[in-house]
């Protein structure tokens, strides 16, 4: 069974420079790039009109965006090494310039942000997982080793339980938020990890990379649970719908693809560019409809709705 | 550096005469070796001994001459065994064993090879550069020859390959007319025209390492004195193509880390004869490794450096082309290529490439490069890097992705 996609327009050019990271609101879409400004783009207008651009956010660029739950408070990490807090007031943002103070000098690669904004996890160049908590003052309250190996990228799951890692060597890691302690190792992929997404529920963990699959983890035992094959190039992005009906990936010859959980094989395929797509998230459901935004190296966010009817 | 006189070109010779002594000393040692393998495991001595060269503590200033000279009682030796004590002897053994084999080959084959293109060889087993350097030297000083003998040659700056005419005046100072020799880059005069109108297939390379073992070949070297280019680093590439879809008629240049002041000047004299001999504006390209390095000897050779400022407006190369490598250019055809050939980054290159975004124009936001800010910025990304000898296992070798490549961007 197939389900079909169809695009509903884009924001071209959106970025002058690559865009590495996206995130979502309820009614926008926030994308960061290799230029230095943070872009807000409406996702509720038709033409997915440019609301906002925060100038000078990050000099020599950002490469993770990440968004709280209800689209109060945003967390960039740019190529400078520098994490920045943001929040929202009817729509528009600005500078947390006491939490961002509070992070200085946090070291993070890949970073998220837990359902309520409180949390924020972060993974190292060196490999090492750190939580801050912004409720009181960015305290350091986690600081996990692993084996060394580049934190490429770093998942909260929903329910705030569990933190995953990817990492450069292949390993995945989970921790518990409670104890600390990896309840379990999972066998990881022989190359490096580009994504990790916990399902809404928490129960299923996705990650992929350059090994061109993504695999699934039961959470609760930490075996796999399913291969999903049929990218031909490296993995970037996972993102799963409000449901956990669907996943979403994104890949380096800018094919997205969309999976359905229950029959565990790929329903749609896209293929609009040919570079890489850095960046692929469901849109919140509009009416019964579910849609998704990529963007990556052809500097435009393309938005996606399901064909309905 | 031997430099060239002003008016002469010289061509580097590959002496011929061979010192019989180092065939000896790796005959002896690998025979040594096999001998030890058909003993029984308590008997055998599998080790090779090497005579160190003294460390600079064991130096002494030379009364009379003033020089810096080996004190002449520090001679150690130090004994490699397999499986040795510890697991960083053995390794160290299979390198020097590796090595000689190299040097073996080498030797055998007639061709020259430098310490750079040994280590790129295996650079996941050599580890680090200095590796390699260091047991080249202590293998030459064990057999009591110069480094030449073992066929490793210094890098050389700045070669041109290639036909052109340098004039001065109304004189023709060099005719070059080969496309198979290299030459030492001429110096350039105020006036001076380079005249490449009849050139066919040209190339120049700057401090190009000399012919590596197992590298591919560009044409047009069907000489007995076969040399093989294209290891190391490159720096840049030209081409002019005359006439759409015809053969692209190329002077390359290769080079090995950043251009010198001889090599941009010679450059920039060509850049600038051009236009004088040609109705087509020609195309100037450059290939580096996808690297922070390769990425800077690249803007170094378009916008020059920041240690010259006052000259970088007489060296500049505006019309140079990005030719390659992108990290993306090994992603993208991973079948041909191998996306397993990239090399995670170093903490260095972390950090180099974040000091070139953050500190040079070129870089930023706003400025000339957008595509170089973006490749750096992937490269963190991906936290990968591609080096061109990748290249010689794809179709047509590096001459061949080269040929593709730059018919892909006319």
């Amino acid at each position: 069974m197939s389900k079909q996609y169809l695009s509903r327009g884009s924001a071209d050019n959106a970025h002058i420079i690559d865009i590495f990271s996206l995130a979502i609101t309820d009614k926008q879409i926030l994308s960061t790039s290799g230029a230095s400004s943070i872009k807000v783009h409406s996702t509720t207008d038709a033409d997915f009109p440019l609301l906002q651009s925060i100038d000078g956010a990050h000099t020599i660029g950002c490469h993770h965006i990440v968004t709280n739950g209800n689209g109060s408070r945003a967390i960039t990490a740019g190529f400078d090494g520098e994490v920045k807090v943001w929040s929202c007031q009817d729509g528009h943002w600005a500078a947390d310039a006491k939490l961002t103070a509070d992070l200085s000098g946090a070291d993070a690669w890949a970073i998220a942000l837990s359902e309520d904004g409180q949390y924020l996890a972060g993974v190292t160049q060196e490999g090492r997982i750190n939580v801050w908590d912004l409720a009181t003052d960015g305290t350091r309250i986690r600081d996990h080793e692993t084996k060394g190996s580049f934190g490429t990228c770093i998942d909260l799951s929903p329910d705030g339980r569990l933190i995953a890692s990817g990492h450069e060597d292949g390993a995945v890691y989970i921790f518990t938020t409670e104890t600390g302690r990896m309840p379990f190792s999972l066998s990881g992929l022989v190359n490096p990890v580009r994504a990790v997404a916990f399902s809404p529920k928490s129960r299923i963990l996705a990650a992929a990379g350059d090994s061109k699959v993504i695999v699934l983890y039961d959470t609760s035992s930490g075996e796999q649970i399913a291969n999903l094959s049929g990218h031909s190039a490296w993995i970037l992005s996972l993102s799963w719908s409000d449901t956990g009906e669907y996943l979403l990936s994104s890949s380096f010859d800018g094919k997205v693809k969309v999976w359905s959980m229950e029959t565990k094989t790929c329903v749609a395929t896209h293929s609009e560019t040919d570079k890489a797509v850095w960046s692929a998230k469901w849109l919140p459901k509009i009416g019964k409809t579910e849609g998704f935004a990529t963007a990556g190296a052809n500097r435009s966010i393309a938005f996606y709705r399901e064909a309905t009817g | 550096m031997a430099m060239a006189e002003p008016s002469t070109i010289h061509t580097l010779e590959i002496d011929d005469g061979r010192d019989p002594s180092v065939q000896e000393f790796i005959d002896n040692t690998l025979a040594a070796l096999i001998h030890g393998l058909s003993q029984s495991p308590t008997e055998a001595n599998l080790s090779i001994t090497l005579k160190r060269r003294a460390s600079p503590t064991a130096c002494i200033i030379n009364p009379i001459s003033g020089a810096l000279e080996a004190s002449p009682r520090v001679e150690t030796y130090r004994k490699y065994s397999w499986p040795g004590k510890t697991a960083h002897e053995a390794w160290k053994f299979t390198v020097i064993l590796r090595i000689l084999a190299i040097l073996d080959q080498a030797i055998r084959t007639g061709q020259l090879i430098s310490k750079r293109d040994i280590y790129y060889i295996d650079p996941e087993f050599f580890r680090v550069q200095c590796t390699v350097d260091r047991i080249v030297d202590d293998l030459a000083y064990t057999i009591g020859v110069n480094r030449t003998a073992l066929n490793v040659e210094a890098a050389a700056k700045g070669l041109v390959v290639g036909e052109f005419r340098l004039i001065r005046g109304s004189h023709i100072l060099i005719d070059a007319q080969s496309v198979t020799e290299d030459s030492l880059i001429p110096r350039i005069e105020d006036g001076d025209e380079i005249d490449v109108s009849r050139h066919q297939y040209a190339k120049s390379l700057s401090a190009g390492s000399l012919p590596p073992v197992g590298a591919n070949k560009f044409p047009h070297q069907s000489t007995s004195r076969r040399r093989n280019y294209g290891h190391g680093k490159l720096g840049v590439y030209f081409s002019m193509f005359r006439r759409r879809n015809e053969q692209p008629n190329s002077t390359l240049k290769q080079g090995k880390g950043y251009p010198d002041f001889m090599t941009r000047t010679f450059l920039r004299a060509m850049s600038d004869s051009i236009p004088n001999q040609s109705r087509r504006p020609p195309s100037f390209y450059v290939l580096t490794d996808g690297d922070p390095h390769g990425m800077a000897i690249m803007s170094t050779y378009k916008y020059c450096s920041a240690a010259h400022l006052h000259q970088n407006a007489r060296l500049s190369m505006p019309r140079l082309q990005w030719l390659g490598l992108r990290v993306t250019d090994i992603i993208a055809v991973p079948e041909v290529l191998g996306d397993t050939a990239l090399l995670s980054l170093t903490i260095r290159d972390r950090k180099k490439i974040m000091a070139m975004l953050r500190n040079s124009p070129v870089w930023a936001s706003d400025g000339p490069e957008p595509e170089w800010r973006a490749e750096l910025q992937r490269m963190l990304v991906l936290n990968m890097k591609a080096e061109i000898e990748i290249l010689y296992g794809c179709q047509g070798g590096l001459e061949g992705w080269i040929n593709r490549r730059m018919f892909r961007q006319e």
